[in-house]
């Protein structure tokens, strides 16, 4: 295949330098520069652009990555004693047992104690809006319309408490794409994910409260209701197998388990005191978009129940919504204050 | 011509690259030799990014993964374009991954020189190499039929047709680096027999089920011109059963499409030399790319081009790395003294 083998050598060796001469020229033409210049460029090596990629890679994925730092046992401070035991007990295959709850709302390392970091940003997602109106009663009351209320009363109250950082996904009755509200909370730095929602359960005429953080679920129900609030995220229960599996137990999942559990226990014990005849779901693992996406501990909440109509008629009222958010306010506050005291704990140990 | 000696000292790689519009290959001085297809993919939210559990994917991961990706295939008709960023991220990355798959020390320098479609070459020189410096020391961009040429010593009085995806490539070499007019790109090439070959298929088998994946497929597997080699069958679905279906007349029609364009455009290009040379380019003929795997499409070429007197055509024997071992041997070669400013 070598056609020139008929060439004098010496003139091929010309050729080809008149050639390789002209690339080099002719890539000094395309810098601009039409003679000689020395390159300012830096060297780069490839070591410095591939931790340069993981650096991004770790803050891209999240805390889910140090999970291994809150297992060792020398992080590990001693359980608070929580009455666990004043929880009815929770009926759906997926929930948590009672007997879990000590479980996670000890032991495990705290965000901020691994990190270092207070939480300074908190990030509230009124579910639904715009043209998603949610689940609607029997009188019309909307779904988008109370979580965005809540929300905000939700956030008035914990500026009171001193956070000045609260924000939320929507202040408006806006339509907001579920991917739309996990960039919202990535970009927005939250250090904690709270998303607002009613429940309808059409073939019960019960009120029921229950909290969510994600995870896989085998109830129908549970699947269901998951199906039913990532509608409209391009993503389907099936694509969330591998996810979970490969999430396993992160301090995002611990964290999230343990505020759900705080906004849960709050959420309920308070609302029994108005009424009797609510009934604690407890704490679940579902598969929500919102709650896969955020990097910070996440839960969501089904804080009341519109399929009910005396709750629906209650939640027309100004003085039943504050109620929710001042119970989700006591949740927030008391899982936020457990990170504080455990924090403290720890530096006075470590002080001695 | 070899100064690898003094170069080779001071611990550099030499690396060349084939930027395709389909495919992407690295030859590399430590003998690496990788490819993938020019797809680059990043996760479309946050979601996604889960689902796909990286920042970035390439080539047949990307594609299959399509659906959470958005996807680019940054050197589409020939050019840098669009949302101009993407491309040029894409680009990054291709560049970035091909390296990483060259696997070159940590403390090594690396020398390259990038082979990009004629076309690209002209509209985006400065894009390109922007894009590309960043992950090497040095550098030289070059138009892709010419980096072919280059590695099969055509340095003189030959003529390159590289039948790629997006685009057939013309190259005239005359003992200098190929001016802009010594170069034609045409849109004759693999993707347009796929189209064709997609068109003529839906129009015989209306019920049949495939896909634009599955046609190029069938076409890799059987591609000819000419005389038929033997009756060509595939199985494609018809109400979820598979069933043979024979297309042989189809594959022949859809080869054949692209070559009256390559005719004239071969003809048309020669003739603006003086008779002699002519003559002397006629005898050089050289078929690189996918599309030079056709079954017999050297014989047609040369046959059709016997018209006008006297022809020879060859085709490259390694197509997938042609161009990139064609890089790798400029760079090689190139004395270092030019590496020193680029
Ligand atoms: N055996 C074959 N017969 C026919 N066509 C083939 C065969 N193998 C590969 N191809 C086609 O060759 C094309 C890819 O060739 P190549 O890798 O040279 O393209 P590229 O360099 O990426 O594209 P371009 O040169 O346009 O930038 C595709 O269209 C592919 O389907
Ligand atoms: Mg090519
Ligand atoms: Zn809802």
């Amino acid at each position: 295949m070598i056609m020139l083998s008929a060439f004098p050598k010496k003139k091929e060796l010309r050729i080809r330098q008149t050639i390789l001469r002209g690339v080099y020229e002719d890539n000094l033409r395309i810098i601009g520069k039409g003679s000689a210049v020395l390159s300012n460029r830096p060297s780069f090596s490839l070591k410095k652009i591939s931790l340069f990629i993981s650096t991004v890679l770790l803050a891209l994925l999240g805390y889910g990555n140090y999970s291994d730092l809150s297992l060792s046992p020398d992080k590990q401070i001693a359980p608070l004693s929580i009455a666990a035991q004043q929880l009815s007990p929770l009926p759906a295959e997926t929930s948590v047992h009672p007997s879990e709850y000590a479980a996670f709302f000890g032991g495990q390392a705290h965000l901020k104690r691994v990190f270092g970091l207070a939480v300074k940003t908190i990030m509230i997602d009124p579910g639904h809006g715009g043209a998603d109106s949610g689940t609607v009663g029997k009188l019309g009351t909307r779904e988008k319309d109370i979580t965005l209320d809540i929300a905000k009363r939700l956030k008035e109250r914990l500026k009171k408490q001193g956070y000045s950082n609260v924000l939320l996904t929507r202040e408006e009755d806006i339509t907001l794409p579920l991917n739309k509200r996990v960039e919202l909370a990535n970009s927005g730095r939250a250090d904690l994910f709270i998303s607002i929602h009613l429940n309808y359960l059409p073939s019960k005429p019960i009120n029921i409260i229950e909290t969510y953080y994600f995870g896989p679920s085998s109830d129908a129900k549970t699947l269901k209701l998951a199906e039913q609030e990532n509608a409209g995220s391009h993503y389907g229960l099936s694509d969330f197998k591998e996810i979970i599996e490969k999430i396993g137990e992160t301090v995002k999942l611990q964290e999230s388990r343990e505020l759900a559990g705080s906004i849960q226990q709050h959420l309920f014990v308070n609302s029994l005191k108005q009424n009797g005849n609510v009934q604690d779901f407890g704490v679940k693992r579902a598969p929500f978009v919102v709650l896969l996406g955020v990097n910070v501990p996440a839960v969501l909440a089904e804080v009341s129940c519109l399929s009910n109509r005396e709750e629906e008629v209650e939640l027309n009222t100004e003085s039943h919504r504050e109620n929710i958010a001042r119970y989700l306010e006591a949740g927030i506050l008391h899982y936020l204050s457990k990170g504080e005291v455990r924090y403290e704990a720890k530096r006075l140990e470590e002080g001695r | 011509m070899k100064q690898k000696d003094s170069k080779r000292e001071d611990n550099t790689v030499f690396v060349g690259i084939d930027l395709g519009t389909s495919r992407s290959s690295i030859s590399a001085s430590n003998n690496t030799r990788e490819w993938i297809e020019s797809y680059v993919g990043w996760p479309k939210d946050f979601i996604a990014l889960q689902v796909v559990g990286k920042p970035v994917l390439f080539g047949a991961e990307a594609l299959k993964n399509r659906l959470s990706l958005d996807l680019c295939r940054p050197l589409e008709h020939g050019v840098i374009k669009e949302g101009i960023e993407r491309s040029e991220e894409a680009v990054k990355e291709i560049i970035k991954y091909l390296i990483e798959l060259a696997k070159p020390e940590p403390d090594q320098k690396i020398h390259a020189v990038v082979g990009v479609p004629a076309d690209t070459l002209k509209v985006n020189k400065l894009a390109i190499r922007k894009a590309v410096s960043e992950f090497v020391h040095s550098l030289m961009v070059v138009s892709e039929p010419f980096a072919v040429a280059y590695g099969m010593d055509l340095l003189n009085n030959s003529l390159v047709i590289d039948i790629g995806a997006g685009t057939t490539d013309f190259c005239i070499m005359h003992g200098t680096i190929p001016s802009e007019e010594d170069q034609k790109t045409i849109l004759a090439a693999g993707d347009y027999i796929d189209e064709q070959l997609y068109s003529y298929l839906t129009e015989r088998y209306p019920n049949a089920k495939f896909n634009k994946n599955m046609v190029r497929q069938f076409k890799e597997q059987h591609s000819f011109v000419r005389e038929v080699p033997g009756e060509v069958r595939v199985e494609i679905p018809v109400d979820g059963k598979p069933v043979m279906h024979d297309i042989t007349n189809e594959i022949r029609r859809a080869c054949e499409s692209i070559l009256p364009a390559i005719v004239e455009t071969t003809t048309e290009m020669i003739a603006r030399f003086d008779p002699e040379f002519q003559v002397k380019i006629k005898n050089n003929i050289v078929l690189a790319g996918g599309g030079s795997l056709i079954k017999g499409i050297r014989e047609y070429l040369q046959d059709a081009l016997k018209e006008y007197g006297s022809c020879r055509v060859t085709c490259v024997e390694d197509p997938l790395f042609a161009g990139s071992n064609g890089a790798l041997k400029l760079a090689e070669d190139m004395p270092a003294k030019y590496w020193e400013t680029l």
